[in-house]
């Protein structure tokens, strides 16, 4: 299976203390280690107002990943373990790869029309002008 | 070649100034629709006193004269990608009270509206935007709010 790219973002509650989220990543990468992945990215958002209400908090702690495994398991994993922990009040996980082909597709398709774009534009204008002379 | 790579890596920053045209629509979202009002009214015309629909015609033709050409905002930015953890630019495209909206007010293309209807719900899912309620005042994480590159 060729390798694919995860988005991973989890949600703290706001009082959570910083060791007990750096526990959660750890949980997290032990998770990654063990099947056969790599985490790409950690990043930390911060406290954040949620746009709704969750787990009775109106705010949380954002914590972003990317991940990059060949083990779909993996995904499954890592959320039966962020599911456990009782610090986490919301997680999504979402597969980023084919996006991120599409786009790098779409861009190179641009590139590719932008570089003949001026010898298109000189080309219909003497045949305009020879209409304009008939007419 | 650098200098389309340039105006891609670029393109987050005018994202952000340009971004209150379409809102400013979102704020009134009636506007479209009362334009369209008139235009119901003028189909009774033709029975009333109207006659031919001879004024109606032309208040119809100054009409398209002030509507503005719209734009696929993401298509002039030339993103290939709409990312759902940028809530600051999804929140454009959200009404009041979060809900999406639709193309003929905010001009984007259908392919754009496609991958935009994705992201906000994803979204939706991890909080960033609302499912219902107040998307005023949503900014980006706090990580991705400088432009990369």
């Amino acid at each position: 299976m060729e390798e694919r790219l995860y988005d991973l973002i989890f949600i703290a509650r706001p009082a959570t203390p910083e060791e007990e989220i750096k526990k959660v990543i750890h949980t997290l990468e032990t998770a990654v280690a063990e099947k056969g992945g790599k985490i790409e990215k950690t990043e930390h958002w911060g406290t954040r107002k949620l746009a709704y209400k969750v787990a009775k908090h109106r705010e949380g702690i954002y914590i972003y990943q990317q991940v990059r495994t060949n083990h779909g398991e993996l995904v499954h994993e890592l959320e039966r373990r962020l599911g456990v922990q009782d610090s986490v009040i919301k997680y999504q996980t979402i597969r980023l790869d084919e996006e991120l082909k599409r786009q790098k597709k779409l861009s190179q398709k641009r590139e590719a029309r932008a570089a003949r774009r001026p010898r298109r534009i000189t080309q219909p204008v003497p045949g305009a002008e020879q209409q304009a002379s008939a007419n | 070649m650098s200098e389309e790579q340039k105006q891609v890596q670029s393109a987050p920053a005018p994202a952000r100034e340009g971004g209150d045209a379409p809102r400013r629509e979102g704020g009134h979202p009636a506007g479209p629709r009362r334009e369209g009002g008139p235009g119901g009214g003028r189909r009774e015309g033709p029975g009333g006193p109207g006659g031919p629909g001879g004024p109606g015609g032309a208040r119809r033709g100054k009409r398209q004269y002030f509507r503005k050409k719209k734009v696929c905002k993401f298509c002039v930015e030339k993103m290939d990608f709409i990312d759902y953890k940028r809530a600051d630019i999804l929140a454009q495209f959200v009404q009041e009270r979060g809900k999406i909206l639709p193309r003929r007010m905010t001009g984007v293309c259908a392919r754009h509206q496609r991958w935009l209807g994705v992201a906000i719900k994803r979204a939706r899912n991890i909080a960033l935007l609302p499912f219902a309620g107040s998307a005023a005042g949503v900014q980006a994480p706090r990580a991705l709010e400088a432009p990369k590159g």
